[in-house]
């Protein structure tokens, strides 16, 4: 019974990965490996040809940059996160759990609001980057700018996890170094160190997967230097309808992200199940020192996570203050642009959870069913793997999902049920890991005390496990509407002229020539991050709102 | 008269009950003795029927029921941690099995009501179930699993997480309202001194078998 309804539940998923992610990588593969064209004349059926990447200039020089960027940013967000991690988590302070809980806000954020947010501020009309230009130093046309958007995701990310991770640390342990004479930075180095490294090494795995498979970012603020493969693989199929080279671009980003997220997923096993410590107690600072460390941890977190922010909500306050902001939002484009980003959303939400919860209860049931029984190697292997593949959408980016669609589909590309699948696929691992996770939390009696209390296994779930889990699916509902609104690479490949998103129009807006185009996408942007908080708000719902399933059960 | 017939579990490749039988008559608790991993708890979840035996059969008043869901077998488990709902309220808590019966909830609720005055809890009807101290929280889940008039009652070490003076008290509270109830009743634990208080007859399990004790 458990199997037939672990079976039955899998299947929607199930479908849903093999037609809008499997089929279209396969394809790719084929284009790939098949044709292994560069442009130097279509060779079909050499194979070969695709290690010809390596031989082109400009190719390689993308592949390496892209690489490089990704390394670079995890280093810098290494550097900055791990002290600021360190104050937030061994310092008591007024303040504390508010800059924790806006530690999330760039994950709400989309992509091209953070790109926006990055020219406002550093542009060659932003705050900071007018007077430089000014002074003959324009940062356009450099490095510096797409890997301080970097920074502005994947800082937040780092510190999270590192506060997490020293959180996790134990304190006698540190205490026994230290009556053991080790100084406090030796009792840092010998005994919390090892125990964070992991789960540092994990987040940089994340941050170099974000990076490396960039587009947004990379495609306003890398300018034609600085552009990633995923820009260049844009550019091809869009304004050169080169699909060989593009393919053979695509199958050596999916074989390199694939090879980091096997790192990540390695990583994230040793992780799991780190048992109950006692974790070191935060103290208020004590002396000058102490409160610099903190103020200096709060100024790197301004700076790289909020200024740019910030610096959109001035730009478009000045906007609406001159009266342009109104004449933007009034205009039928931006109307109609917001009407589309709602209604996609609303739709890829909706098939978003339905997929999210099918997949995580498939899951649980598998894992049920193992319990019951006792799990044989091949039931192990198939929920391992089942689990696994909620994680898939994550690994391959949107662009490759995207081409891999036109490909596999060129007489759907234009169809809304194509364009509602992709977004879906992009948004519903978020409800599926929230799901498992919180599933896995769950004691396994609720259901059976319901169970035996007379519940058929609907109304188990219906009144038991979806109640006590309801929490961690408004949470992974958020984020996936969040990944939705912003969804900026698929819309910009499947998309129809009609179907101009918030992302788009800002989009097309900065390709315009002129200041009023760039003061009109800076206005588009801070309503779409407007309404990106929003929907995250109101579907997360209030933060005080305590866990049941976490409540202690025995008093 | 609840009976567990020949029954045989493996777990990890290894025989967990091997040929188990047992049989407990209606106002009669047995107790399973045994150390922990010993198989006892298993056995009590194949006897509610969440845990499938590999083979052997489980009957109630001469009706197989191996295959009867857990919802249809009308038994109630009291779990270990107690497993009550952190969502709901005590008094919704106790009311959870009527509803499933297709009782309304407004009468699920009264009939909870006087269920809890009758265990000395009707000033926390209201209060979320992790406010309540452990002995509340036990009366609570004794309660929820009597108010359906189960036909057998399942104790999954119902005492091992309160303290030894609770331990006590509430034994005795205990085999009163069981014996009250009228229903067959098994009793896993490893304290002896808790089974001796609470059961008529006592079985030890060693190597997948019972042994009897008494």
């Amino acid at each position: 019974m458990q199997r037939l309804t672990a079976r039955s539940l899998a299947l929607l998923p199930l479908a849903f990965l093999a037609v809008l992610l499997a089929a279209p990588v396969l394809r790719l593969l084929a284009e790939g490996f098949g044709t292994g064209d560069l442009g130097g004349g279509v060779v079909p059926g050499e194979p070969l040809r695709w290690l010809a990447l390596w031989q082109d200039d400009y190719l390689r020089w993308r592949v390496v940059w892209s690489f490089l960027q990704a390394a670079i940013t995890c280093v810098l967000a290494l550097l900055l996160g791990l002290p600021v991690a360190w104050v937030l988590a061994r310092r008591e302070f007024a303040g504390r759990a508010l800059v924790l809980r806006l530690l999330m806000l760039p994950f709400v954020v989309p992509t091209l609001v953070a790109a926006l947010g990055v020219l406002a501020l550093w542009g060659p009309r932003g705050w900071l980057g007018a007077p430089l230009a000014e002074a003959g130093l324009s940062l356009e046309e450099t490095p510096w700018l797409l890997l301080y958007g970097n920074l502005f995701f994947n800082l937040c990310l780092v510190v999270r996890a590192g506060v997490d991770a020293l959180e996790q640390v134990s304190a006698p342990r540190v205490a026994a170094a230290r009556t053991l004479g080790a100084t406090p930075w030796r009792a840092f180095w010998r005994v919390e160190w090892p125990s964070i490294a992991p789960w540092l090494a994990s987040a940089l795995c994340l941050v170099f997967l974000y990076c490396f498979s960039g587009f947004g970012l990379a495609l306003i603020l890398g300018g034609q230097r600085y552009a990633t493969v995923e820009v260049e693989i844009y550019t091809l199929v869009a304004y050169e309808l080169a699909l060989g080279p593009a393919g053979v671009l695509a199958v050596w980003m999916l074989g390199l992200t694939g090879a980091v997220a096997l790192g990540y997923a390695w990583l994230e096993r040793r992780l799991a199940a780190p048992g109950r410590v006692t974790p070191i107690a935060r103290t208020r600072p004590r002396g000058a020192l102490q409160w610099l460390a903190v103020w200096a941890a709060v100024a790197v977190l301004l700076l790289v996570c909020a200024a740019p922010l910030i610096a959109i909500l001035g730009h478009a306050a000045r906007a609406f203050w001159q009266g342009q902001g109104a004449a933007v939002l009034a205009e039928p484009e931006t109307l109609a642009a917001l009407w589309n980003t709602l209604r996609f959303t609303a739709m890829a939400l909706t098939l978003a959870t339905g997929l999210g919860l099918s997949h995580a209860l498939a899951v649980r049931a598998i894992d049920s069913a193992g319990a019951v029984r006792g799990a044989s190697a091949a039931q192990g292997a198939w929920a391992l793997g089942w689990r696994t593949a909620a994680y898939l959408p994550f690994v391959v980016s949107p662009v490759t999902v995207a081409f891999g669609l036109l490909l596999l589909y060129p007489s759907w590309t234009a169809s809304l049920a194509l364009l509602i699948g992709a977004y879906a696929l992009l948004a519903y691992p978020f409800v599926a890991k929230s799901l498992m996770a919180a599933l896995d939390n769950l004691p396994a009696n609720y259901a059976q005390a319901a169970a035996t209390l007379g519940a058929r296994p609907w109304r188990v779930l219906w009144r038991v496990t979806l109640p006590l889990v309801g929490k961690a699916l408004r949470r992974g509902m958020a984020f996936a509407a969040a990944t939705a609104l912003g969804e900026f690479a698929v819309t910009l490949f499947l998309s129809r002229p009609e179907w101009t998103t918030l992302t788009t129009l800002i989009y097309q807006r900065l390709g315009r020539p002129g200041g009023a185009n760039l003061d009109a996408a800076l206005v588009l942007a801070c309503v779409l991050m407007g309404l990106a908080l929003l929907a995250f708000t109101l579907i997360e719902g209030p933060s005080d709102d305590a866990d049941p399933a976490t409540k202690t059960r025995v008093g | 008269m609840l009976e567990l017939r020949d029954i045989h579990k493996q777990w990890d490749h290894r025989p967990l009950l091997a040929g188990v039988s047992l049989s407990v008559q209606a106002g009669e608790t047995v107790a399973l003795l045994g150390a922990s991993g010993s198989g006892k708890s298993t056995l009590l979840k194949i006897a509610a029927g969440l845990e499938a035996p590999d083979a052997g059969t489980v009957w109630f008043d001469g009706v197989d029921i191996t295959e009867l869901p857990p919802e249809q077998r009308g038994f109630a488990l009291m779990f270990q941690d107690f497993a009550l709902f952190p969502h709901l309220n005590v008094v919704d808590n106790v009311a959870f099995g009527l509803v499933e019966q297709g009782v309304r909830k407004a009468q699920a609720r009264e009939r909870a009501r006087t269920m809890l005055q009758r265990f000395g809890l009707g000033a926390h009807a209201n209060s979320r179930v992790w406010t309540l101290s452990g002995g509340e929280q036990q009366r609570v889940a004794l309660a929820r699993a009597l108010i359906t008039q189960p036909r057998a009652l399942l104790l999954d070490e119902p005492f091992s997480a309160l303290d030894a003076t609770l331990r006590e008290q509430l034994r005795g509270e205990f085999r009163e309202r069981i014996r009250e109830a009228g229903i067959a009743a098994i009793l896993v634990t490893h304290d002896e001194a808790e089974a001796r208080a609470m059961a008529q007859r006592a079985w030890g399990m060693k190597d997948g078998a019972l042994v009897p004790l008494w």
